[in-house]
């Protein structure tokens, strides 16, 4: 019942008329962010974040939140329209979406798409308010030793069910951490890793980071293969929607499986495009009409948007409660807390109680802003498919340098932005994963300083990892989740030698 | 033309160099167990040998028959490289300008050259376009948000 409390006392704060217009403005960039190629939600924050600096955090927060529900949403207009996907979350949506519209359906495959959408992100948002104090109240008692193995654990997750070959993500997560590093350690004080460049005894900021990864990087994968958009027709019929939407409730199962399966792949950073990918897999396989799948089914269309949405939102939690973010975007924005002075993790929910109630029950209000302004802005937004990417490139290229420039006014950070965009874009390219690096960034510091502060404590033996059960559970947990990978290839070379070649195309596929 | 595998290569050379510059810089502030717990050398230390040790696996990856790498053995072809310098290239000459130039004047000459170059608007219109950005980054910067922008060597040695 204290939820409930705290959920009102939220939506107090959420629904006042600048918060409101802050989601409106923030909802629309993020289904223009998403609508554009080459731009998906952790660009479009990354971009913003710069903006949010002398904001209030609640008002920043939802500023930020809202662009990531319009992202997840855009993301879906023009994979049904387009046969594009904005997002890479998306992808899995285009299987079915745009045959259905190609076949003279658009409002229904929109529709559909945008019901369980709401759907997903629903389960997600109350899955957050009911988990969220409680997760958040078990991590009060713990220690810097529980701190680390729960770092310990989301970061073998990753390497275990990131979908990535374990390695690249590996080597991913390990150069986030030594550019974590960078600068004054926190502990000693000492200057670390700047190689001779003074000006690095500040640090790379995350914000530089993620500008040149997914800003700089995206757009050099983007401006690669040029497309051609092939519109369908993008106008709404009214009585379809609500049609369309009436129907939902009939594919209950699929709805609810779907958004199970997101609830779970963004609380673990599987992340959206992972749960998407995977709700699809799982609904071909179990629907009765799998066969007709690719076809323009309309379970091909519910499943995935609904995975999606519910992975999106959820992966929220963790980083609300724990300080741990479960999805890319999710890790921008946990920077952005940083930067604004918070601590993300369960202090937060002590200390900070009228952000994290305001930014939840803006959830609620925000997801409804979005599919609301979605709806009435599909054929504006479909027009500005006809924006030539040449045009949209190079102020993609101003806002990113502007904005690492202005995170600590230093040339060096644009020139290292640049640098992060080659980076970015040679990891995209290989499939090494993007989301540990970016994590390993935000919360490297932090998990070094668990591991410090416990060796401090045990007096240098690891046997604090193994001293209670929750401590115990959770390393143990890693170390299975870090080992998974090399188990699976085992029993596959053991069973079959021929398939393991075969699987590498698909896994590969899924992170794109 | 690029192949995946010089790619593949490149890349972990990348990872792999910058590990070893990782390593050897956190041994400047010693690794191991002293009186104040842990070393500030330590962690970094053992990331750069994980970064070393995973750059070397996917290098040994990359030397094996392209066949196993994926079903694409062709990463980027000429015309895709051509694409991506004609963006890049620009990019990098748009930041190298900055400390010269200033931000606005850099950006605005950086609009029109990517536009009215390759003909992809007309000279009006990408002069209306490298104006409206330079106006637009004044605006929201240097106004709303009172952040300031470099205003580049040229501006200072006319006194701006």
């Amino acid at each position: 019942m204290d939820n409930l409390q705290e959920l009102l006392h939220g939506f107090t704060i959420a629904v006042t008329a600048p918060h409101l217009a802050l989601m409106v403005v923030g909802v629309l960039l993020g289904i223009l962010v998403g609508v554009l190629p080459g731009l998906g939600a952790p660009n479009g924050v990354s971009l913003l974040l710069p903006l949010t600096f002398g904001m209030q955090p609640v008002s920043a927060i939802i500023l930020l939140s809202s662009m990531y529900w319009g992202a997840l949403f855009g993301g879906s207009v023009t994979s049904i329209l387009f046969n594009i996907p904005g997002e890479p979350s998306s992808v899995a949506t285009t299987f079915d979406g745009y045959p259905m519209a190609r076949d003279g359906r658009p409002t229904t495959a929109l529709a559909t798409a945008f019901g369980s959408a709401a759907f997903g992100a629903l389960v997600g948002v109350i899955l957050i308010t009911f988990l969220a104090s409680w997760v958040a109240q078990a991590a009060l008692a713990f220690g810097p030793a529980e701190y680390f193995a729960v770092y310990f654990l989301a970061f073998a997750s990753f390497v275990g069910m990131g979908g990535a070959a374990p390695i690249k993500t590996v080597v991913a997560l390990a150069l986030g951490f030594a550019i974590a590093a960078i600068g004054i350690d926190t502990v000693s004080g000492s200057v670390r890793l700047t190689m001779g460049v003074d000006e690095l005894v500040k640090g790379v900021s995350f914000v530089v980071a993620v500008m040149g990864l997914f800003g700089i990087g995206e757009l050099l994968v983007a401006v690669e293969e040029e497309f051609h958009a092939r519109a369908v027709s993008s106008t709404i019929d009214w009585r379809e929607v609500f049609r369309a939407v009436g129907r939902l409730p009939r594919h209950g199962v699929a709805l609810l499986r779907s958004a199970a399966i997101g609830c779970w792949m963004g609380i673990t950073p599987g992340g959206p495009t992972a749960a998407s990918f995977m709700s699809y897999g799982i609904a071909r396989r179990f629907s009765r009409r799998g066969r007709h799948f690719g076809t323009g089914e309309v379970e091909g269309v519910i499943s995935p948007e609904t995975a999606d949405h519910a992975a999106g939102t959820s992966a929220l939690l963790p980083m609300l409660s724990l300080g741990i973010p479960g999805s890319a975007t999710a890790a921008v924005m946990m920077g952005g807390l940083m930067i604004w002075g918070l601590n993300p993790g369960p202090m937060l929910f002590v200390d900070q109680k009228d952000f994290v109630w305001g930014l939840i029950a803006s959830m609620y209000v925000g997801n409804i802003v979005a599919v609301v302004l979605v709806l009435l802005t599909v054929p504006v937004f479909a027009a500005l498919m006809r924006i030539p990417f040449v045009v949209i490139a190079p102020l993609i290229v101003i806002i990113c340098v502007v904005g690492a420039y202005s995170v600590s006014n230093s040339y060096l950070d644009v020139v290292m932005m640049l640098g992060f965009g080659i980076v970015g874009y040679l990891f995209k390219k290989l499939f090494y994963p993007l989301a540990p690096l970016v994590l390993a960034i935000v919360i490297g510091d932090k998990a070094e300083d668990a591991f410090r502060q416990s060796m401090l404590i045990s007096k240098g033996s690891l046997g604090i990892f193994f001293a209670n059960k929750l401590v115990t559970c959770l390393i143990v947990g890693g170390i299975a989740l870090l080992l998974l990978p090399l188990l699976l290839q085992l029993t596959r070379l053991w069973r079959k030698p021929a398939s393991a070649a075969t699987d590498a195309p698909v896994q590969e596929r899924a992170i794109i | 033309m690029i192949s995946r595998r010089a790619l593949e290569l490149a890349t972990a050379v990348l990872t792999g160099s910058f590990g070893v510059a990782v390593v050897v810089s956190s041994l400047d502030n010693g690794i191991g167990w002293s009186s104040a717990g842990v070393d500030a050398g330590t962690f970094p230390f053992l990331t750069g040998i994980i970064v070393v040790l995973g750059s070397l696996y996917n290098l040994g990856r990359g030397l094996l028959p392209a066949a196993t790498l994926a079903n694409v053995p062709i990463a980027i072809t000429s015309i895709e490289l051509r694409r991506l310098a004609g963006l890049f290239v620009p990019a990098a000459i748009f930041v190298a300008a900055i400390p010269l130039a200033g931000m606005y004047v850099a950006s605005a000459l950086y609009v029109f050259a990517v536009l009215a170059i390759p003909r992809h608007q007309s000279v009006p219109r990408a002069l209306a376009m490298a104006a409206a950005t330079a106006l637009a980054l004044y605006l929201v910067f240097e106004r709303m948000f009172q952040v300031s922008l470099p205003h580049g060597a040229l501006a200072a040695a006319f006194g701006f």
